[in-house]
C-alpha cells in the first residue's frame, strides 16, 4: 500500500507570464510504508516544493496528491490542518519548537491538539523522550538545549500524533557531526524497528548514505530514483 | 482551556518589561479613572442629596399640571384608595405629604410674600431632620399653632421665638385665608432663597388656616435604596388613575441642577475618554508587536496542526489577561483610598466652601464606592481589549501558513 502517491504533480508559480517558474513538473512518486527516503538536489530543483506538497502545507497547480489513498489536494484550510494534525509529521530545519513550552509539553502539545487523554500523553511522550534520548531533558525548554537536542524533541513530537509518515525538511542542516549521528541513528531505529516512515530532503551526504531509497530532482522533475534502478539491475 | 491559558500566561512574560509597562499604563489608566469617577459621582450623589434628598425628594406626584400652576386648586384630595394604590408599588416605603401655597406675612409695620410648607412632622424627619437645622427655637408639634420661620425671613421681621406673626392669603376655592401664629423656632437651610421665603407649620394647621381638611398638593415618593427613581416612576404612572395625575422626577423638578450635573459629568467623561484612548494605543502597540513577532510561530503552529481558532484563543487570553492584570491591580490600589474619602470626604476650600453652602451644599465631596464605577470601567477595559484584540485575530485569520513559515 502506498503512503504517498503523486500523479502527474505540477506546480508553477506566475503561471502564464514571463517570470513563470516550474517549481514541480509532473512528478509521480510512490511512496510506501516504512520507507527511509531522501529528495535530494541542487537548490532550487523543487526539494521543498515536493516536501510541502506532500505534507499538504501547500496545494499544487496541477495534479493530485494521495495521502494512504485519500486526494488531499481537494480539501480546504482547515481539513488540511486536521488532516496534518493526524497523519503527518513535521521535523523542520530550525527545530522551531514552541519556546515557552518544555521539551515534555513541546511534544505533548499534538496529542493535546488531539484530545487524547491524559494517561495516554504521559505515558507516551516519557516513552518517545526516552526514545530520543532526552528523558533528563524533559523539563528543560529550547532556549536550555542544544540544537541536536532541540531536533531531537522535533522529532518526538512529530512522532507523538502518531503519524503515517514524517516529512523532515533537511534536519541536519544546523547539527554538527555527533548530534547529525545520534538523530539519524534514532530515525533509523524508529524506522526499521516500528516501520516508520521517513521522508528528508538533504543536502547531506550523512543522511543520503543512510537512506534505503533516494530521490534525485533537478529543475523540478525526477532525474533519478534509487528504486527505479534496482527494480531496473 | 488549560493549555490556552498556560501558553498565553507563558507568552506575556516572554517579554517581561514590556508586558509590566502595558500593564502598569492599564493600571494607572484604571486607578486615575476610579479616582477621577469616584469623586464625580460622589459630589453629584451629595449635591442630588442635599437638594433632592432635603427639598423636593427623588420623585413627586402632583395633580396634573400642578408643577406649572401652583395653586391650591390644582391640590390632591387625598383618600385611601390613592395611599394603597401608591404604597402597594413596588419601591415605594413610604408616602411624604406636603401642602405648599404661598401668603402674605406681616409682623410689626412690614409685611412680605412667603411660601408656606405644611408638613407632617413624623414623615418629613424622613428626608430630613428640621430640628438639627434649627438655629433658635424649638420644633413644633402636631397641630399646634406654631410656626417656624426661615433664618433670612426672621432677620427680614426680626422675629424671635415666641413672637407672633399674622397670615393673609387665599384659601382653598377662593376662601379667604387669615390667622396668627406663634414663632416656635428659626431654621437655617442652608439656602439663601429658601431661608428668605420659608415659614413651616404641621400639615393640619395649615389645612385649618386654608379651610381645606384633606388636600396636599406634593406627595413626595420615598423609595427603597435599589430602586431606580426613573422605573418607579413608570410603575406609578401605571398604577394611577390615568390623566389625573403627574408623576415627576427630580431630573424635572430641578432641571437646572440635572443639567448642571450632565454637562459637569461630560467633562469628566471626556477626560477618562482620553484616558482610555492612550490606553488603547498602549494595548494595541503590544499586541501588535506579540502577534508580528511570532507569524513565524503561528505559521509552526498551524503546519503541526494547531487550527487558527485555537491560536486566536490564545492570543484573545493573552489580551485579555494583560488587560485583567491591570484592572484588578488598579481597582485594588483604588478600592482603599476611594473608601476612606468616602467615610472621610474631601473638604472643599474655605472660599467655595461659604459659596457651596449659600447654595445649600455641604462643602465636601465624599467619593462615590458604588460597586458600578468598578463594573463600569472594568467593562470598558474589557471593551478596549476585545476591540484590540480583532487585530491579531484578522491576522491569524489571514495566515498562510507558508508564507509565516517564511517570516524568520
Amino acid at each position: 500500500m502506498n503512503v504517498i502517491e503523486t500523479t502527474n504533480l505540477k506546480k508553477f508559480y506566475n503561471e502564464g507570464t514571463e517570470l513563470e517558474v516550474r517549481a514541480l513538473n509532473d512528478v509521480n512518486l510512490s511512496i510506501k510504508q516504512g520507507e527511509f527516503t531522501a529528495i535530494v538536489g541542487p537548490s532550487g530543483s523543487g526539494k521543498t516544493t515536493l516536501l510541502n506538497i506532500i505534507g499538504g502545507l501547500d496545494t499544487p497547480t496541477y495534479g493530485k496528491i494521495f495521502i494512504d489513498g485519500k486526494d488531499i489536494s481537494k480539501l480546504n484550510e482547515n481539513q488540511l490542518i486536521d488532516f496534518r494534525l493526524h497523519h503527518i509529521g513535521f521535523v523542520f530545519q530550525a527545530y522551531n519548537l514552541i519556546p515557552v513550552l518544555s521539551a515534555y509539553e513541546n511534544t505533548e502539545l499534538i496529542m493535546l491538539l488531539q484530545n487524547k487523554p491524559e494517561q495516554e500523553r504521559r505515558k507516551r511522550v516519557i516513552n518517545l523522550l526516552k526514545a530520543v534520548g532526552l528523558e533528563k531533558q524533559i523539563d528543560k525548554r529550547p532556549a536550555q538545549m542544544s540544537g541536536g537536542q532541540q531536533q531531537r524533541v522535533a522529532v518526538a513530537r512529530a512522532l507523538a500524533s502518531k503519524p503515517k509518515f514524517i516529512l523532515a525538511d533537511e534536519p541536519t542542516a544546523n547539527l554538527d557531526s555527533k548530534s547529525t549521528a545520534q538523530l539519524l541513528d534514532i530515525m533509523k531505529k524508529l524506522n526499521e524497528e516500528e516501520g516508520m516512515t521517513f521522508i528528508f530532503s538533504t543536502h547531506d551526504q550523512r543522511v543520503i548514505d543512510r537512506a534505503k531509497r533516494v530521490i534525485t530532482l533537478d529543475d523540478g522533475k525526477i532525474i533519478q530514483d534509487t528504486s527505479t534502478l534496482k527494480e531496473t539491475y | 482551556m488549560r493549555t490556552i491559558l498556560k501558553l498565553a500566561w507563558r507568552n506575556i512574560w516572554r517579554n517581561k518589561k514590556r508586558s509590566i509597562i502595558t500593564i502598569i499604563s492599564v493600571f494607572i489608566a484604571v486607578f486615575l479613572a476610579l479616582i477621577i469617577r469616584s469623586m464625580q459621582l460622589g459630589m453629584y450623589d451629595n449635591v442630588i442629596k442635599n437638594v433632592a434628598g432635603n427639598y423636593t425628594g427623588y420623585l413627586q406626584i402632583h395633580n396634573k399640571g400642578y408643577w406649572e400652576d401652583r395653586n391650591l386648586e390644582n391640590s390632591i384630595t387625598l383618600n385611601d384608595t390613592l395611599i394603597k394604590k401608591i404604597n402597594t408599588t413596588e419601591g415605594v416605603e413610604d408616602i411624604v405629604p406636603r401642602l405648599q401655597t404661598f401668603s402674605l406675612a406681616s409682623y410689626g409695620n412690614t409685611s412680605k410674600g412667603v411660601l408656606i410648607n405644611g408638613i407632617d412632622i413624623e414623615k418629613e424627619n424622613k428626608i430630613r431632620s428640621l430640628g438639627e437645622r434649627l438655629s433658635k427655637g424649638k420644633a413644633f408639634v402636631s397641630a399646634a399653632n406654631e410656626v417656624i420661620v426661615g433664618k433670612g425671613l426672621a432677620k427680614y421681621f426680626s422675629l424671635k421665638p415666641n413672637d407672633t406673626i399674622y397670615l393673609i392669603g387665599q384659601g382653598y376655592h377662593g376662601m379667604a385665608a387669615a390667622g396668627k401664629f406663634t414663632v416656635a423656632g428659626i431654621i437655617d437651610l442652608k439656602n439663601l432663597e429658601l431661608n428668605n421665603l420659608v415659614i413651616f407649620m404641621p400639615i393640619k394647621t395649615l389645612r385649618n388656616y386654608l379651610s381645606s381638611p384633606d388636600i396636599v398638593t406634593n406627595l413626595i415618593i420615598l423609595k427603597s435604596e435599589k430602586t431606580d427613581v426613573d422605573k418607579l416612576r413608570i410603575q406609578l404612572l401605571k398604577n394611577l388613575p390615568e390623566n389625573q395625575f403627574e408623576v415627576m422626577t427630580w431630573k424635572k423638578m430641578l432641571p437646572e441642577l440635572h443639567q448642571a450635573i450632565v454637562a459637569d459629568n461630560a467633562g469628566g467623561l471626556y477626560m477618562v475618554f482620553i484616558l482610555y484612548l492612550i490606553i488603547t494605543f498602549g494595548i494595541f502597540s503590544t499586541i501588535l508587536m506579540m502577534t508580528q513577532e511570532r507569524i513565524f510561530e503561528f505559521g509552526i503552529m498551524t503546519a503541526i496542526g494547531m487550527k487558527k481558532k485555537v491560536i486566536i484563543k490564545i492570543l484573545w487570553v493573552e489580551t485579555l489577561l494583560l488587560s485583567l492584570i491591570g484592572v484588578v491591580l488598579g481597582s485594588i490600589v483604588a478600592y482603599p483610598i476611594l473608601y476612606y474619602f468616602h467615610k472621610n470626604p474631601l473638604p472643599l476650600p474655605s472660599d467655595k466652601a461659604d459659596m457651596m453652602e449659600k447654595f445649600g451644599f455641604l462643602p465636601e465631596i465624599p467619593f462615590s464606592i458604588s460597586t458600578d464605577i468598578f463594573i463600569t470601567h472594568g467593562l470598558i477595559i474589557f471593551g478596549i481589549a476585545v476591540f484590540v484584540a480583532l487585530y491579531p485575530t484578522l491576522k491569524i485569520l489571514r495566515l498562510n501558513t507558508l508564507k509565516a513559515m517564511h517570516k524568520k
